[in-house]
């Protein structure tokens, strides 16, 4: 390696690093408070000097006012965010092979529609939202949260899976066709164990879309049995002297099945993030 | 097995029509090929009657049937695709077994075909592999596996060697005859390549631009083309084509060309005196003369090996020579070619028709 060649490389290393600790920090913080006592839960030490995993015990056996339907609470934000994954899938699937394979006429005013509504922030619909759901007698329901979540996430989906859809050469279809296959039948045999790497990206997408949510989730639900963990975890802010460890610690145990959820598909997120980016 | 019959069919699209009403009668057993130039609608053809495209108008009939409205799946046909279009996440096996599963055929039944056509296309070692972990030939040959497990009554291929290098093309080509005359079904064949259309056709149909120019056996369109289009596609290197003006004087017939050079031709030759004709003589079909001959300059010479061609120079006019004996000749030098005159086709040169005689 030439002593030019090296020198740009250690630039770029070093803004690497910065850019590696300006992400860590926060998340430092967040870990070092989970693991931190009570008493010294503001002494502003960079290692705390009794560090203790109390802190989790007092979660997972929901031994604080605020965590007292820890559990509840985690159910409900991974069964909100299964169902929303669930549901984007199938309207997704069904509206992608739709638009790519049956080539319905309306197909692709459709797919620019979806693309369109992404025009308009999802904080300004929040109210109309709300009435809509209100008007439907779902509100303080999970069923809002999901089907609203699943608004947000299906336009998206669709034009995602249109792209992937679009790249499978449609002789495949044509040659099902004459080998037999109903276009039910090509959807289930052919279509979808196509699209299975696709979709997994996109049901990750849209299941960490809803289980990171907070906004809709504190809109839409009240009761402490309904709300997702992200609600209860603004919850805790209510007080003067909020218990900051404990948040901390749920928070922490909060951010790991998206990690894992993320570490498990990683490759196939990362092909659907650039996936539509190049005409191919 | 069935015969295909094609009667005045069309194809449109919106106002756009592609076909121009197409007759074509294809007899039990018989290999036809459709060949023309990309957007003659020869793919069209072959689509509408394995029923991927709809029929705008006229008629087709595979056996007595006529199947205009019959889905494809109905119509007990099977098609082997430019790009193979294997089913990318199933074996060899599942891929051939694939049409009788959905017709519901016993297991033992799907093995037994699986198996047999297996062995006719030399696929045993590969029936557990997917179509990524094999050549293209390997895919190409799990494709016609595809086709005929199912024992259908017609094969349809659309250019199905396109994409294989020449050396695998040529190989496959021989297989895929040798194929149809151990199974004898009716085949039609798209291809846009004048050899493969020479080499494996009962009877060839020439499309250009929407119609049929001709049908008829391979050596019929090369000894008798029926016009300038067909005689143009048809042999390699191409015709050559000399535009002149007819003349009979008595008994004898030529053709003058604009930059003064009598062509020859047969006594019998027909066509009025002082009509625009084009006059087409073969490469092979010309031998070099000592005098009596056309007199060019040569440009460029190519050695085949078993033949050699030459380029030269008619007063203006390209013409191409093929000799199977090197004629000693190099560019810039002067030598006469002789047509021979029982090989001369002539043209009209206003509609391009063959005169006849």
């Amino acid at each position: 390696m030439s002593p030019r060649k090296a020198f740009d490389e250690a630039r770029l290393m070093l803004v690497g690093l910065l850019i590696l600790i300006w992400t860590l920090i926060p998340i430092y913080h967040l870990f070092v408070m989970s693991i931190t006592p009570q008493a010294e839960a503001f002494a502003g030490a960079v290692w705390p000097k009794t560090p203790t995993l109390d802190n989790y015990t007092t979660v997972l056996t929901q031994g604080h006012y605020f965590l007292g339907h820890f559990w509840l609470q985690l159910f409900n934000s991974a069964m909100v965010a299964v169902a929303v994954a669930v549901l984007t899938l199938v309207i997704g699937t069904c509206a992608s092979f739709a638009i790519s394979r049956l080539r319905v006429r309306i197909g692709e005013t459709v797919s620019n529609l979806a693309l369109l509504t992404y025009l308009i922030p999802a904080a300004f619909l929040a109210i109309p939202m709300y009435a809509t759901m209100g008007q439907y007698g779902l509100l303080g329901s999970r069923w809002s949260l999901i089907l609203t979540m699943v608004t947000f996430a299906s336009p998206y989906a669709i034009w995602m899976l249109r792209q992937y859809a679009d790249k499978l050469p449609y002789e495949l279809d044509e040659a099902a066709r004459i080998d037999g296959a109903s276009p039910i039948q090509i959807f289930w045999l052919i279509y979808l164990p196509l699209m299975m790497p696709s979709m997994v990206a996109i049901g990750t997408y849209a299941l960490l879309l809803a289980w990171n949510e907070y906004l809709y989730a504190f809109l839409l639900l009240s009761s402490d049995t309904e709300i997702t963990l992200a609600v209860a975890l603004g919850h805790f802010l209510s007080t003067d002297d909020a218990p900051w460890n404990l948040l901390m610690a749920t928070g922490i145990i909060y951010a790991l099945p998206p990690a894992a959820i993320y570490y498990a598909f990683r490759r196939y997120m990362v092909a659907g993030l650039t996936a539509g980016a190049v005409k191919s | 097995m069935a015969s295909v019959s094609v009667e005045a069919v069309r194809k449109r699209y919106g106002a756009l029509e592609v076909i121009h009403g197409i007759d074509i009668q294809i007899p039990d057993g018989e290999f036809v090929v459709l060949v023309g130039p990309s957007g003659c609608g020869k793919s069209t053809l072959l689509r509408m009657i394995a029923g991927l495209e709809e029929i705008s108008g006229g008629v087709i009939r595979i056996g007595d049937k006529v199947v205009n409205e019959v889905p494809s799946k109905d119509r007990d046909i099977a098609m082997v695709f430019q790009n193979y279009a294997l089913y990318p996440h199933m074996t060899v096996r599942e891929n051939m077994g694939f049409s009788l599963k959905l017709r519901k055929a016993e297991r033992g039944v799907i093995a037994e075909r699986v198996k047999k056509a297996s062995q006719i296309l030399g696929l045993d070692p590969y029936l557990e592999r997917y179509p990524k972990q094999l050549s293209g030939g390997q895919r190409q040959r799990v494709a016609m596996g595809r086709a005929i497990v199912r024992n259908p009554q017609v094969f349809l291929f659309d250019e199905p060697l396109s994409n294989l290098d020449a050396k695998l093309r040529v190989q496959m080509r021989t297989e895929i005859k040798a194929l149809h005359q151990q199974l004898k079904t009716t085949s039609i064949y798209v291809t846009h390549d004048q050899i493969e259309a020479m080499t494996m056709a009962d009877r060839i149909v020439v499309m250009h631009d929407g119609i049929v120019e001709q049908i008829g056996s391979p050596l019929e369109l090369y000894e008798r083309p029926n016009n300038l289009f067909v005689a143009g596609f048809i042999g390699s290197p191409a015709i050559n084509l000399i535009k002149g003006t007819l003349r009979r004087d008595g008994g004898r017939n030529w053709v003058a060309t604009e930059a003064g050079i009598d062509l020859p031709l047969n006594g019998n030759a027909s066509g009025q005196d002082g009509q625009p004709v084009v006059y087409g003589i073969r490469p092979e079909h010309l031998v070099p003369a000592d005098n009596g001959g056309l007199p060019v300059t040569v440009s460029v010479v190519e050695p085949t090996g078993a033949s050699t061609f030459v380029y030269a120079d008619l007063s203006g006019a390209q013409i191409c020579g093929v000799f199977a004996e090197h004629p000693g000749v190099n560019p810039g030098s002067r030598m006469t070619m002789m047509p021979r005159l029982d090989r001369v086709h002539l043209f009209d040169a206003g509609s391009g028709q063959r005169l006849a005689g």
